[in-house]
């Protein structure tokens, strides 16, 4: 009994260890908050656990795995009062930031989108940080692949007003529209092409 | 196009996912459109941002929650929480005459005796159903590490995968065909060939000799069709001479491959 016991404990580790990163990334970009996202990456796996004969094999493990981590999310939000909403300005990820001294444009760049609604949040973390394709996204939010491609681009443009206004609040902004663009200027490569990140 | 068609193409085009007209597209926009310029300069700067690391306590908090986890659904499964509760609740409430109270304890002392006895009794039951239980969990847990493993982009996570899917005693009819997938179309050939050598470890079961048959494919790479052919003689089913026949036959076959197949007709008829 006792292998059988540490060979479950070693297949869960296995799934564990490969996934744990990936997932609290997912729950602390959206969340802003680092305690409640290890919370929830415990919960993702006794999910797991509980609910590994509901697993199809004809799809990918990863969507099951993120659909499993979206409803946890929302039993989460469900279960939590209104009055202890989280408050971007004093999300820990944003001092984290701060406090390592990142650039500010990053720092500002973490509070725009901790700023934005959680759904156009949810799926820029989906498509940017989780690596996830964009049908695997359209399924997961039960749309085509295409609609995904319209959400993502709301998502930025949102993102893009929201960075906007707070480039525009910084002590130290540049001023105006033009100091903006020299911004982008400094930042972009003349004829951008497809080997970054 | 305009800066709708474009945003939704950005992505794609930093990836490097479009085609040679689409990209001339976004590049002509981009020339021209300070907005989606800042777009794409803000969907690159997200790149940026750090990828967090859980605290190092996490995976030994998990650890001890999946004990804790275990141990009340052994508890359940032993009957041992819920009698309790019901007890507590009955002794909570309500008003006690002596005749009731008298009851209670009769009622009492046979439950307990129905209780220590059904615990001896019952304790083999208990353990090996607590055994089938956690055999079950184990073959789940292990098939859903397999198929996680065999989609992920690195060989050595897939050759993992493989290792994995191939330590039951019995494969689940789902790992077989996950390794049989693997064996025919991954895109390495240390896998493929860690499929055959997983494969043939289990080549008593038909499924795990048909799909080694199955995967004896005219375009698959020589050293693994001859690892096939191989682990077709060792399993010593005729059912293969066929197919072994065709590949032998086929003129665009590799001819170590062919002399291979010739002589696992030979060995197999």
């Amino acid at each position: 009994m006792l292998s059988v016991r540490e060979g479950r404990g070693e297949m869960l580790g296995v799934l564990f260890d490969r996934y744990q990163v990936p997932l609290f990334n997912f729950y602390s970009k959206l969340t802003g908050d680092r305690t409640a996202s290890e919370d929830l990456v415990q919960e993702v796996f006794l999910r797991i656990l509980k609910y590994r004969r509901t697993y199809r094999p004809d799809k990918p493990f990863r969507t099951w795995m993120y659909q499993i981590a979206r409803n946890t999310r929302l039993d989460h939000v469900r279960k939590k009062r209104p009055e202890t909403n989280w408050q971007p300005e004093l999300s820990q990820t944003t001092q984290d930031v701060d406090r390592a001294q990142q650039s500010q444009e990053l720092a500002l760049l973490q509070r725009a989108l901790m700023q934005m609604s959680e759904a156009q949040r949810e799926v820029l973390v989906l498509t940017r940080f989780q690596e996830l394709h964009h049908d695997e996204v359209g399924e997961l939010l039960g749309c085509e692949a295409g609609a995904v491609k319209v959400r993502v681009h709301r998502a930025l443009k949102e993102l893009r007003e929201i960075f906007r206004g707070l480039e525009s609040m910084r002590p130290s902004a540049p001023g105006g529209a033009r100091g903006r663009e020299e911004g982008i200027n400094r930042t972009m490569p003349r004829r951008p092409t497809g080997g970054w990140q | 196009m305009n800066c709708e068609q474009i945003g939704e193409l950005l992505p794609e085009y930093l990836g490097a996912g479009l085609s040679d007209e689409q990209r001339v597209q976004v590049e002509t926009h981009l020339a021209q459109c300070a907005d989606c310029n800042e777009e794409m300069a803000l969907w690159k700067k997200l790149a940026l941002l750090p990828t967090e690391q859980p605290s190092p306590e996490l995976r030994a908090r998990f650890e001890a929650t999946l004990d804790a986890y275990r141990e009340g659904r052994a508890q359940e499964a032993t009957g041992f929480v819920t009698p309790r509760k019901k007890l507590l609740w009955a002794l909570g409430g309500g008003s006690w005459t002596p005749a009731i109270l008298a009851g209670i304890a009769c009622a009492l002392i046979l439950v307990a005796a129905a209780f220590f006895a059904g615990r001896y009794t019952n304790r083999p039951d208990t353990s090996s159903q607590e055994m089938t239980e956690m055999r079950s969990e184990l073959s789940n847990m292990r098939q859903l590490v397999v198929l996680s493993l065999l989609e992920q982009e690195s060989a050595v996570e897939r050759l993992q995968g493989v290792a994995y899917g191939a330590r039951e005693k019995n494969l689940d009819p789902k790992i077989v065909s996950a390794l049989a997938h693997t064996l025919r179309y991954d895109s390495s050939v240390d896998v493929r060939l860690a499929a055959v050598d997983a494969l043939s470890g289990h080549r008593n079961q038909p499924q795990v000799r048909e799909s080694l048959v199955e995967a004896l494919d005219p375009q698959q790479s020589p050293l693994v069709q001859i690892a096939l052919i191989d682990a077709l003689v060792d399993s010593h089913d005729p059912s293969a001479i066929e197919r072994l026949r065709k590949l032998q036959e086929d003129p665009n076959t590799n001819p170590e491959v062919r002399q291979r197949a010739a002589w696992a007709v030979q060995k197999l008829s």
